[in-house]
């Protein structure tokens, strides 16, 4: 039973986070490939207050999320001024330079040894311990987010977000300042992507930065991508497929040392497949043009 | 300092080499060649079979490493990215395709060759020392084979139709397939020829410190970015861009240590986006131009 929670937290995490980034490829039109930096700074800030500074589980989720929520913004002031192609390589960079951050300052992150014991959640008093009730959790948290997500995406603002990635320069002949849109769909991204990232940390209680690398936010980016882009139910349906898939190939008798190999293999071809010819995704609306 | 200045040189020359295919590439096609990464690292494990398996000597490895990437470059173009050009898919499309391909052709490699990092030629290089300076041989055949063939690539791109014809798809492939160009035949050449320059940067590096199926990722990343802030549009602006960069990797590990690497490329990169934008020799665009 154990098992099932597992995956269905996993699916809950991957869920929040193709979630996240929707917001910037699907409502805003902009590529990015550094997911998994905000996800993972989520992850570091979150435990490092808990653990040196002592802080409660809400108060250092809270925290880490206006803190990646700002930086996000940051990173995007720069971003906004490019275009496409560009703007992935740009989200890239970010991606590099964080990893290359968590790795290297050991003095802070411990680096390559990663930092166990991370503290399980506490709320109104009561340890979060046994799976069971961390999944419940987790799935509080996730229908929390999407309903955030509903209702920005169905305000004005998420309207208007649309606008300016169906055609930039109408947009913003009707006054709509189209740089700061795409500003403030990133923060949104990065405070929403440090919220799994929490849940991450406490839930397998060790953090290590190679579980936010650059192949980490291509697999976001691949749920995202495969599910479908543009509307809320595109994410959930990938994080289900994506979470599932390698579980599926476990009844197929693959040796263990190929099996990482074979599912990636997997995820490549069906991100070519996908392009080629259903480029909104399973279930998507946005079709990337 | 100079030993530094040395070093970055040849890496720089290195980085020159897959920045050029890189460019060309997308100068041409407008394709984001992520898989340029996958070439990479196919040419390396290519020289890696023919030398370390077969056991054949390097004057015919290399040509083999080379021809393999061509090969791999022409079979993704015509497999991956022929058909989405055909429907004009969007660049955000055609990009992630291309990371797919990336994904599938690494894995393959590592499942093939496994995931260690796999050294061509151990033991100690032998070394040439110009005054205080010291190269290995293969440090200075990199810096050679650089220089020459992005001179080679010059010649090409002024002297040659083909490569004249490379300029004027760039400039706009409508008009000249209008024209009577057969655009889809340049892109071949444009991938055979950029694949090749790929090819034998990952083969000098190959040659010096070995090879991992990931990375080509890197040195791909590093020629993009020596592209922009060389400044696109321009073909040999890559190589001008590399050299930059492969100095100022060289001065920061100097500085600080080697950890920062990657670090370092892409603060170049964002320096260049805010001060610089369309790079040291590109021109300013209207943003329907682009």
């Amino acid at each position: 039973m154990n098992y099932v929670y597992h995956l269905l937290i996993m699916i809950c995490l991957y869920g929040m986070l193709a979630q996240s980034l929707n917001l910037v490829v699907g409502f805003a039109g902009l590529l990015s490939l550094g997911h998994a930096a905000f996800y993972g700074l989520g992850a570091y800030l979150a435990t490092l207050l808990m653990m040196n500074a002592g802080w409660p589980f809400i108060l250092s989720l809270v925290a880490a999320v206006v803190f990646v929520g700002a930086l996000a913004w940051l990173v995007a002031i720069p971003a906004t001024r490019l275009q496409g192609d560009f703007f992935v390589l740009y989200t890239l960079g970010f991606q590099m330079i964080v990893f290359s951050t968590l790795y290297n300052w050991v003095d802070v992150t411990r680096g390559p040894f990663g930092i166990p014991g991370v503290p399980r959640p506490v709320l109104f008093g009561a340890t979060i311990s046994t799976p069971a009730a961390f999944c419940i959790l987790s799935l509080v948290v996730a229908l929390v987010v999407c309903g955030a997500l509903w209702l920005l995406a169905s305000s004005p603002y998420g309207r208007a977000l649309q606008a300016v990635r169906e055609d930039a320069v109408a947009a913003a002949s009707l006054g709509k300042d189209t740089d700061a849109f795409k500003r403030s769909a990133f923060a949104w991204a990065g405070a929403l992507a440090a919220i799994p990232g929490v849940l991450f940390a406490s839930y397998s209680s060790y953090i290590d930065p190679t579980s936010f690398g650059l192949e980490e936010s291509i697999f976001i980016l691949c749920v995202l991508v495969i599910g479908g882009a543009g509307n809320l139910r595109g994410p959930l349906i990938g994080a289900v497929v994506l979470v599932l898939l390698p579980e599926l190939l476990r009844f197929v008798r693959i040796p263990d040392s190929a099996a990482a190999n074979v599912r990636q293999i997997i995820y490549g071809l069906a991100l070519i497949l996908m392009m080629r010819f259903r480029p909104q995704g399973i279930a998507g609306k946005y079709a990337f043009d | 300092m100079l030993q530094f200045l040395a070093n970055g040189f040849c890496k720089g020359a290195v980085i020159a080499l897959v920045g050029l295919g890189f460019g060309l590439i997308y100068t041409t096609t407008k394709v984001f060649h992520l898989a340029h990464a996958a070439i990479y690292a196919v040419a390396a494990y290519a020289l890696f079979l023919a030398m370390g398996a077969w056991r054949l000597p390097a004057i015919i490895g290399i040509p083999f490493a080379l021809l393999v990437a061509a090969a791999a470059g022409l079979l993704i173009e015509i497999f991956v990215y022929r058909p989405l050009a055909k429907r004009s898919a969007s660049a955000a499309v055609v990009l992630i395709s291309s990371l797919g391909v990336y994904i599938v052709l690494i894995n393959v490699i590592a499942m093939a060759f496994g995931n260690q990092t796999q050294i061509l030629r151990p033991g100690i290089e032998k070394t040439f020392a110009f005054g205080s300076v010291i190269l290995t041989r293969v440090q200075l055949a990199q810096a050679l084979v650089g220089l020459l063939l992005t001179g080679a690539f010059w010649m090409f791109l002024r002297r040659t139709r083909i490569g004249q014809i490379c300029r004027a798809v760039a400039d706009d492939d409508t008009l000249a397939s209008v024209l009577g160009i057969e655009v889809g035949l340049v892109r071949l050449w444009v991938f055979a020829l950029g694949s090749v320059l790929a090819g034998s940067g990952a083969v000098l590096v190959a040659l010096d410190v070995g090879m991992d199926p990931h990375f080509g990722f890197s040195a791909v990343l590093a020629a993009a970015v020596a592209c922009i802030i060389g400044g696109l549009r321009n073909f040999l602006a890559p190589a001008a861009g590399g050299l930059l960069l492969g100095l100022t990797q060289a001065l920061v590990i100097w500085q600080t240590s080697a950890r920062w690497e990657s670090a370092v490329t892409f603060g170049l990169l964002i320096v260049f986006l805010l001060v610089r934008r369309q790079g040291l020799f590109g021109v300013v665009q209207r943003m329907e131009e682009r």
